[in-house]
């Protein structure tokens, strides 16, 4: 008998909002817009936060840069032994890298001399990498192999024009597969000699070090250490790459501002049409149902449901649609943001991790103003005695 | 069945734009009446006609339905008074457009709590009764003057009410067919219910089976005629 | 169908929906926690600092290991004018622990 009564308030809402179809159906494609905009940005920039976090935590504790005149320059290894004598300091190794423009392809290569092997039987490289003194051997990221010009596989030949002009060439042993392509996508690795001939490096210098900490705990001791003992060098942790990332996609900065500002107010502006009054046509049918018998509960319980209609519908279909446009299609809306002018770039082939948090807080902050939005307007219309109606 | 002791109602109390709409009216109608509150526009028999089926509160005096004081009942009650006893048929019939006949003549008893189905049966009874049977599913809006109220009496009835208030019912309808709607209200009234009508239309007031007619003239109860 | 059945089902078949894209979620988390170790021993091995994003500009393709302070640029946290500055933001520079005090002459 009570849910009955319940069911056929919202029975009648059901078919007073399709009375006025072409205007609900606007306002549930708008909201479910938002929905899909807001929830797009959430799901993107929290799997992304979560690759980052599980894919950083092997990454060097400590990478001391060299500054000169507020620039990174190259540093010298020559300095490797005395902070590798600072306590609790496990290990101290250059790192060689840089970037290669491809100005065939008008695109940037990261490229990266390496000398320490132990890939062997990965699943995300086919092939294997060079080792530190291999000549003329490299391993390449998915995203090159797919960009290049002439594709290029296994076994093919890649050419990079040396800092004195002359032209390298290299036999491509290895390719860093999609799974790994957020990470892989741009590389390019070499021997750490043909490194230093390709880019006319001194053999004394490396382009950073990174520093390895036995206890993970004494990071910034030791960072601070090292900042002393060579003023004109900048340590970067670990945890300052990650806290990047987190500000990168954090919901104060970058993407949400950018994208998620936008539909943030067209939800603003939907709602505040609302809240700001009921037309004549509605005032009356309160004042007709109030007069035929209907109470000032059951007048409130149908907007309720009215709101809870639209923006249950709306807030379910957009966060279905999120979900399918960042998992399955691959961000496609919003990846060319990441992309900029980018040449190569990884496809997002996410993992769907949730915040299921974030959701919860972006419902209650959609579906709950909006009902209240609906309700609040006919209070006042739904209190007033209902023999308004006769004298109006 | 229905009394109002000295009721006066204002519109508006203390402000510039205050209305003493019905003035120290006592009157008294009984069980199976045929009533007509009669009266040029602003007399105040709309007013009071809201004041009886319990649409409003008065601003002094008594209102008494059955034997039971309802002028000062909680919303609630008043809802639940106006719902089991009355049946309004309004000035403009007030129908909700884009809906049905049948959803329109539902409408009062949705939140009783009664299944559709049932709802849907006694409305299609009450329509059928009133020659409506074609129109159930019709939207209103394309209904003639004459349709709209019948389906406006059909609402008034779904609840099977004991006093049916009707607030200038022939006032937008030609003669042939506020003559229909006055042997509408005949049957009713034989049927055993109580009928209230406001009107200025002596083809109401003049007939023979209306036998108490209630004058009103700026808010006061001038003449109290019973045949 | 009455119409508020009409609108339990869809609202039903939306949580059908949804509960499955949870469960995929959940599947492919667990399977991506195999894949990860890969990753991470690449990373380990390549001592890499960034994910791949953007490779337009150097502090958008490395956002960690960016200049930050160099003259004449538009300010002193954006380094370079590319598209995807504006959705990738200067890295965090507390590291520095620098103050840079402007002395006035004699002082």
């Amino acid at each position: 008998m009570a849910l009955e009564k319940h069911r056929n308030i919202l029975d009648y809402t059901l078919q007073s909002l399709l009375k006025r179809k072409l205007k609900n159906i606007g306002i549930i494609m708008v909201f479910t817009l938002v929905i899909f905009t807001a929830s797009s940005v959430i799901f993107l920039s929290y799997s992304l936060r979560q690759e980052a976090r599980l894919l950083l935590k092997d990454s060097p504790e400590i990478i001391v840069q060299k500054m000169r005149a507020g620039r990174h320059e190259l540093i010298s290894t020559l300095i490797m032994t005395e902070i590798g004598q600072i306590p609790g300091v496990s290990g101290v190794e250059p790192r060689y890298w840089g970037y290669y423009y491809d100005s065939g392809v008008k695109a940037n290569y990261t490229i990266l001399g390496i000398g320490a092997s132990g890939t062997e039987k990965n699943r995300v490289l086919s092939g294997r990498m060079p080792s530190r003194h291999e000549k003329n051997i490299a391993a390449i990221g998915r995203g090159i192999a797919e960009a290049r010009v002439i594709k290029k596989d296994l076994g093919s030949v890649l050419y990079l024009q040396a800092a004195d002009g002359k032209w390298m060439n290299f036999n491509i042993t290895g390719v860093f597969e999609s799974d790994s392509e957020i990470m892989t996508a741009d590389l390019i690795v070499i021997s750490e000699d043909d490194f230093k001939t390709l880019v006319g490096m001194p053999d004394d210098a490396a382009t950073d070090l990174a520093v390895h900490v036995s206890n993970e705990a004494e990071t910034p001791t030791i960072a601070k250490k090292i900042k002393e003992r060579f003023p004109d060098s900048r340590p970067i942790l670990r945890d300052e790459i990650i806290r990047t990332y987190d500000a990168v996609f954090g919901w104060r900065s970058g993407l949400i501002i950018a994208l998620f500002m936008g539909a943030l107010i067209a939800f603003i502006i939907l709602a505040w049409d609302k809240a700001t009054g009921l037309s004549a046509e509605e005032k009356q049918e309160i004042g007709i149902l109030k007069a035929i018998g209907w109470e000032t509960s059951d007048v409130l319980e149908m907007k309720f449901w009215e709101g809870l209609v639209i923006s249950l519908a709306s807030f379910m279909c957009g966060i279905i649609l999120a979900y399918i446009h960042i998992f399955f299609t691959g961000a496609s809306l919003l990846a060319p943001a990441l992309k900029g002018w980018s040449v190569i770039y990884p496809e997002f082939r996410l993992t769907p991790f949730i915040d299921f948090y974030q959701i919860a807080i972006l419902m209650s902050l959609t579906i709950v103003p909006y009902i209240a939005s609906t309700i609040i307007p006919s209070w006042k219309a739904s209190i007033t005695d209902p023999d308004t109606v006769m004298r109006g | 069945m229905i009394k109002t002791e000295n009721v006066t109602k204002y519109f508006n109390r203390g402000k510039p734009d205050e209305v003493l709409a019905v003035n120290d009216a006592t009157i008294e109608i009984k069980k199976g009446d045929f009533a007509v509150f009669k009266g040029p526009s602003g007399s105040g028999k709309t007013t009071l006609l809201s004041l009886i089926g319990c649409m409003s509160r008065p601003t002094s005096g008594r209102v008494i339905v059955g034997d039971r004081d309802v002028s000062r009942l909680p919303e609630r009650f008043m809802t639940e008074v106006r719902r089991n006893i009355f049946g309004f048929i309004f000035q403009q019939f007030h129908l909700i457009k884009g809906i049905t006949v049948c959803d329109n003549v539902m409408l009062p008893l949705y939140p009783v709590g009664i299944k559709p189905s049932k709802l849907r049966e006694s409305a299609a009874l009450i329509l059928n009764n009133l020659g409506m049977s074609k129109r159930i599913d019709f939207p209103v809006q394309r209904l003639s003057g004459g349709e709209q109220q019948r389906t406006a009496i059909a609402r008034a009835l779904i609840n099977n009410p004991d006093v049916i208030l009707a607030d200038e019912p022939t006032a937008h309808l030609d003669t042939q067919i506020s003559e229909e709607f006055l042997t509408i209200m005949r049957n009713l009234q034989q049927q055993g219910k109580t009928i209230v009508i406001a009107t200025h239309d002596p083809l109401v007031y003049e007939k023979d089976y209306v036998n108490l007619i209630i004058e009103m003239r700026d808010g006061r109860v001038r003449e109290i005629m019973k045949n | 169908m009455r119409k508020s059945g009409v609108f339990f089902s869809f609202i039903g078949i939306n949580l059908a929906i949804i509960a499955i894209l949870c469960i995929i979620s959940l599947i492919a988390v667990s399977e991506h926690n195999i894949a990860s170790k890969d990753i991470s021993k690449i990373v380990k091995v390549l001592q890499l600092t960034d994910m791949v994003l953007a490779t337009d500009a150097r502090y958008t393709r490395n956002p960690s290991q960016a200049d930050l302070f160099s003259a004449f640029q538009d300010y002193p946290g954006s380094i370079e004018h590319f598209p995807t500055g504006s959705v990738i933001p200067p890295p965090d520079m507390n590291s520095l622990e620098k103050l840079i005090e402007i002395k006035a002459n004699g002082s």
